[in-house]
């Protein structure tokens, strides 16, 4: 049987990448990023804090303060550092450990579209599974709405922050989750806490102010100022955007 | 299953894959990977049409095919597809295509999809039916709904034929294309190659089944332990193995007379009659024997029945190349 050709398709020639890529890359790599395991961890998380937060507010004396140190201390060391790491971590790493990178690298598609598409995808993916939650266990401790309200903040510019770190640090190591891990609990949990120095390295100082700024509660960590907490999450989030599309220029593709 | 797209003329990159001067140019190349040395030292340059990469398992035929695609930096020497360096100069990606090694392929998609998503990263304007004329190229239905994981191997790697040739690049590279099809698609794909190759694209494939190799055509890279054994015609890099004689077969009706005759004549090594009408000879004259054997047949009034040359076929050269 005589082989049928591939149809000749009309191409586009242009220098640039292709139009249309960007949008083609976040809608791969979102529909690879939500798996239910990884959502019923992240909804099992958010779920526990709602619980703990309508403890707080039968028990606690002062629900603002009582309220706050929980939202700080649990939402924002634990559940957004861990969901951008599960989700942000494999959206490039993903496609390194199964070895379908290539199937990606092998366009004419810019670097940064497609570091930019995977981090993208990973925030759009974990923001929904952070946000609905914590802002709901942040209303359930009965502290009103300038936590509500900080909490809604500080999780969307937290998520970006850490989304861009982890989408890198994917792309970068194997077994990205134990790195990931690794640095939440040695340098965001305890180095951070060093000095003032290295706590203006650490994302949780930035999301800590903000909560601190909002309610007046004193947070460890938490001393710097609002804008600083808004903008400099943000800023490292693009600038990780742009390491991981540095990355993606060295990468050796399996 | 959706109709195959009607066959039209190729469209020529504006770079040209029937130029006349070199699709593929490998200068100096060296990768090594830790303490292993997987590609060393290895030039080439390839033409328009299908050239097989041999080697045997460990041999550098992967690394040296992810060398020509940029999906590795070399850690010395060049690489130039259609003059163009393919690590740093991702513009050429349009016009290269692969099949790479690995079976996996994105597992929450359709064939369609990821064909189609191949497409339009490669600047194809019209992909989705750019994909469902590559898939219907390699006799799959574009119209089938089911995920990838659910294809067999066969079928996934025909969905990474039609992925690396939805976007008619002028360099295709083919990282054992045939493995996992049954014989009537191994026929098919090799088909499929030979036409693209005559279409002035330039199409490197690599196997290790040497039959299959064979029906390519005869232009061959014989890469071993990461350095380049031989290239070229793989008849001619025979005749070039002067250290080898070559063996040939003669079927007559008086072997011992013929034989007695090709000893004294000087022209042969050695030989053997291995049965009533059979003679095996060693030589590395292997042009001369042949007005020799005629010679001789007249002179002993013998019927020649055969000539045949029993090792200048891909699988001796090959075995004689990676024995060395």
């Amino acid at each position: 049987m005589t082989a049928p050709a591939p149809a000749t398709a009309p191409r586009d020639r242009s220098s640039g990448s292709p139009p249309g890529s960007f949008r083609r890359l976040y809608a791969v790599f979102l529909r690879h990023q939500l798996t239910w395991g990884r959502a019923a961890v992240i909804l099992g998380l958010g779920a526990l804090a709602v619980v703990v937060g309508l403890a707080l507010r039968s028990g606690a004396d002062d629900q603002v303060t009582a309220g706050t140190e929980f939202i700080n201390g649990f939402a924002f060391t634990t559940v957004v550092p861990i969901c951008a790491l599960v989700f942000a971590s494999s959206s490039l790493g993903d496609t390194v450990d199964d070895r379908t990178l290539v199937y990606l690298w092998l366009t004419p598609v810019g670097r940064w579209r497609v570091a930019g598409a995977a981090t993208l995808a990973s925030i759009t993916v974990a923001l929904p599974l952070v946000f609905v939650p914590l802002v709901l266990a942040a209303a359930a401790t009965g502290a009103g709405p300038a936590l509500v309200g900080a909490t809604a903040v500080a999780c969307i510019v937290g998520t970006v922050g850490y989304a861009g770190v982890f989408a890198a640090l994917g792309l970068r190591v194997r077994r990205a989750l134990l790195w990931g891990i690794a640095y939440i609990l040695i340098w965001e949990g305890f180095v951070a806490t060093a000095s003032d120095t290295a706590a203006k390295l650490s994302l949780r100082a930035y999301t800590a102010s903000i909560l601190s700024q909002y309610t007046g509660v004193g947070l460890r960590l938490g001393s710097l100022t609002l804008v600083s907490g808004i903008v400099v999450p943000l800023v490292v989030g693009v600038a990780f955007v742009g390491v991981t599309t540095w990355l993606l220029t060295r990468v050796t593709v399996d | 299953m959706t109709a195959p797209a009607p066959t039209t003329p190729a469209d020529p990159a504006p770079t040209g894959p029937a130029s006349t001067s070199a699709m593929v140019e490998v200068d100096g190349c060296t990768r090594w990977f830790g303490d292993v040395v997987a590609v060393s030292e290895v030039s080439f340059t390839l033409q328009a049409g299908v050239t097989a990469l041999l080697g045997p398992n460990g041999a550098g035929k992967s690394t040296l095919l992810r060398l020509l695609c940029g999906l590795v930096a070399p850690a010395r020497g060049t690489v130039r597809v259609l003059g163009r360096d393919p690590r740093r100069d991702i513009g050429v990606h349009r016009d290269l295509g692969l099949v790479p090694q690995q079976e996996t392929v994105f597992d929450r998609l359709t064939a369609l999809e990821l064909v189609e998503t191949c497409a339009l990263l490669r600047g194809i304007s019209e992909p989705r039916d750019a994909a469902a004329g590559a898939l219907a190229a390699v006799e799959l239905d574009p119209a089938d709904p089911r995920h990838l994981p659910t294809y067999s191997r066969g079928m996934r790697q025909r969905v990474k034929v039609a992925q690396a040739i939805v976007h008619e690049p002028a360099v295709l590279v083919l990282d054992e294309p045939l493995t996992g099809l049954d014989p009537r698609q191994r026929r098919h794909m090799t088909d499929l190659f030979h036409r693209l190759g005559d279409e002035g694209r330039c199409v490197i494939v690599s196997s290790h089944v040497l039959e299959e190799v064979e029906r390519f055509g005869s232009d061959v890279l014989v890469i071993v332990q990461g350095r380049l054994a031989a290239e070229g015609d793989y008849r001619a890099i025979r005749d070039l193995m002067d250290d080898r004689p070559h063996r040939i077969r003669l079927r007559t009706d008086r072997p011992h007379e013929v034989a007695g005759r090709l000893l004294a004549a000087g022209t042969v090594l050695g030989l053997e009659v291995t049965g009533a009408d059979t003679v095996i000879v060693e030589t590395d004259r292997v042009h001369d024997l042949r007005g020799t054997v005629a010679s001789v047949a007249r002179v002993v009034d013998a019927h020649l029945w055969e000539v045949v040359p029993l090792d200048d076929d891909l699988d001796s050269v090959f075995r004689y190349l990676v024995g060395r």
